[in-house]
């Protein structure tokens, strides 16, 4: 009966050891003490089976693989359970899967936190070259380049003129008569006239226009506009300032000046004066650059626009025309920026004249 | 007992001549595992606390050790001292891996090889095995498998009583072998 009780009193100590091993050892008589002693060191005993099966795992594979990778000897021990499968997590973040490292433990969250910046900064790093090369396309380089000399200075006479005009009158009531042109000279003494007002100068000249002397036409008894349609009564027209036609200046047609047709100043062919032969350049004294379409920006266009543009006597740009177009806006753009901008007007003879200009607008992206 | 002491104890010689034959022979190894094997796994599990931890710790100590048996050269050191140097670094990595061992594994490694306590608990599993056959496998199945007395009995078709008893006697048995053993 003693040893049943004996049996008994230390099953019941070993079954609170195996359930709860982290607690006191249950107070025994001396006897059972002692068992219990041994029974606790028998819990880690290791399963007869595992020593087995350990044993034929290494005698059966050192035949096969003798210098086998022990990263797969060990990876096969492993796989054998979750348990393992957490290990593995702990060998490759353990910082971030394990306990803490040594005596300081490690929070996931600031793991998490610290590892975001890190990979943030890389990535601003590593695309700042496409940063900084977008940033600088999207700031468009612009240029106006005045194609025309603008030297301040007036440039020389030239023996060519072209385009410009002239014209003239002496206020008639009718338009002027129809005849030939007289002889085209570099300057001019006496204009032409048909009704002469004057019988007896004291400095008899021959009346010419100004343009070039190697222009010729075919001499006709009367001097007149070839173009007018009027060949009777006689007029010298009903412009003003000498010269036959509507217009002023000694010439002969609409225009001003002592040249022949429209157009100013001189010459024959129309328009604003070009500037040589006495005009000097437009000098540009406010040239804000355009600004680049979004259109063209986002498609990276380039291109450069040119324009033709009439400097007036005012120093204003006016007939502004695009002789060659780039699209995407920015014809429009560059109309739009050479609108405001200021010249000192051309200089003829101390006076401000309009003159026709070439303006060539470059846009870039760098 | 004195047999066992023996067994337990090997003489130097003849283990300097298994670990010279089982790196000629790797087949031979099973021998230096037989006698070492106690050793190796009470000295970890005391360290882990933990059955399927020291049983996996254990596994990677011999599959390293029959790895690198050729290069493994014999300084006077028992064998274990060798087995156990590798269960310590694996111990030290496992411990910077999952920082769940208090306890730092610095010692010695010749004083670790000649530790007491962890050679009575690798007498205590070796005597197990030498215990009659009804006793060893009530010891296995309640301590190894964890199983219940009612479970035990139920494998082997005794009564609870019966169970109770020989753990009671197997129990009993152990300490007068460990006191033989200890002279």
């Amino acid at each position: 009966m003693a040893s049943t009780s004996m049996a008994d009193q230390l099953e019941d100590a070993i079954e609170m050891m195996i359930a709860e091993p982290d607690s006191a050892p249950p107070k025994v008589d001396l006897k059972i003490s002692e068992l219990l002693g041994i029974a606790a060191e028998l819990r880690l005993l290791p399963d007869p089976e595992f020593r087995a099966e350990l044993k034929a795992e290494l005698l059966g594979q050192n035949h096969a693989v003798p210098v086998a990778a022990n990263v797969d000897i060990r990876r096969q021990t492993r796989e054998q359970g979750q348990a393992r499968w957490d290990l593995k997590l702990d060998e490759i973040l353990p910082t971030l899967f394990g306990a803490g490292d040594r005596n300081y433990p490690v929070h996931r969250g600031n793991f998490a936190i610290s590892a975001a910046i890190h990979a943030a900064l890389i990535a601003v790093v590593a695309t700042a070259g496409i940063w900084m090369t977008r940033r600088t396309q999207l700031t468009p380089h612009t240029t106006s380049i005045l194609l025309t000399d603008i030297s301040a200075y007036a440039l020389p006479p030239s023996i060519d003129k072209s385009g410009g005009g002239g014209g003239g009158g002496d206020k008639d009531k009718l338009p002027e008569s129809k005849g030939s042109l007289p002889r085209f000279a570099r300057e001019q003494v006496t204009p032409p006239t048909i009704v002469v007002r004057n019988e007896q100068p004291r400095l008899p000249a021959e009346p010419t226009v100004v343009g070039p002397p190697a222009l010729t036409v075919p001499p006709t008894s009367q001097i007149g506009n070839p173009l007018s349609a009027i060949l009777q009564p006689p007029s010298n027209g009903t412009g003003f300032g000498g010269g036959l036609g509507s217009g002023s200046g000694g010439g002969i047609g609409s225009g001003e000046g002592p040249g022949f047709g429209p157009g100013h100043g001189g010459g024959t062919g129309g328009g604003a004066y070009r500037v040589g032969g006495g005009v000097s350049a437009p000098r540009p004294i406010y040239d804000p650059d355009p600004e680049y379409s979004e259109e063209a920006r986002h498609a990276k266009y380039q291109g450069t626009v040119l324009l033709w543009v009439v400097v007036g006597p005012d120093g204003g740009p006016r007939d502004i025309r695009v002789q060659r177009s780039l699209g995407m806006g920015l014809d429009e753009k560059a109309i739009e920026a050479v609108r405001k901008w200021k010249f000192e007007p051309s200089m003829k003879d101390g006076h401000p004249v309009a003159v026709q200009v070439n303006i060539e607008v470059s846009f870039r992206l760098y | 007992m004195k047999a066992l002491e023996d067994e337990n104890l090997t003489n130097q010689n003849d283990e300097r001549l298994q670990v010279k034959a089982a790196q000629q022979d790797t087949a031979r190894f099973a021998e230096l595992y037989e006698n070492n094997f106690e050793r190796v796994y009470a000295y970890i599990a005391r360290r882990v606390g933990n059955r399927e931890e020291a049983q996996d710790l254990t596994a990677d100590v011999f599959h390293q050790a029959l790895v690198n048996l050729p290069r493994f050269e014999w300084r006077g050191l028992p064998f274990v001292a060798w087995l156990l140097g590798i269960a310590a670094n694996l111990l030290s990595d496992r411990w910077h891996q999952v920082a769940r061992l208090r306890e730092v594994v610095t010692e010695d490694l010749e004083q670790v090889g000649m530790e007491d306590d962890i050679e009575q608990r690798a007498v205590l599993y070796q005597l197990v095995e030498t215990l009659p056959d009804d006793q060893r496998r009530v010891i296995i199945r309640r301590f190894a498998a964890q199983k219940s007395l009612r479970e035990i009995a139920t494998e082997l078709g005794r009564s609870e009583g019966a169970i109770k008893q020989l753990q009671l006697r197997a129990l009993q048995n152990l300490r007068e072998r460990i006191r033989s053993n200890h002279g």
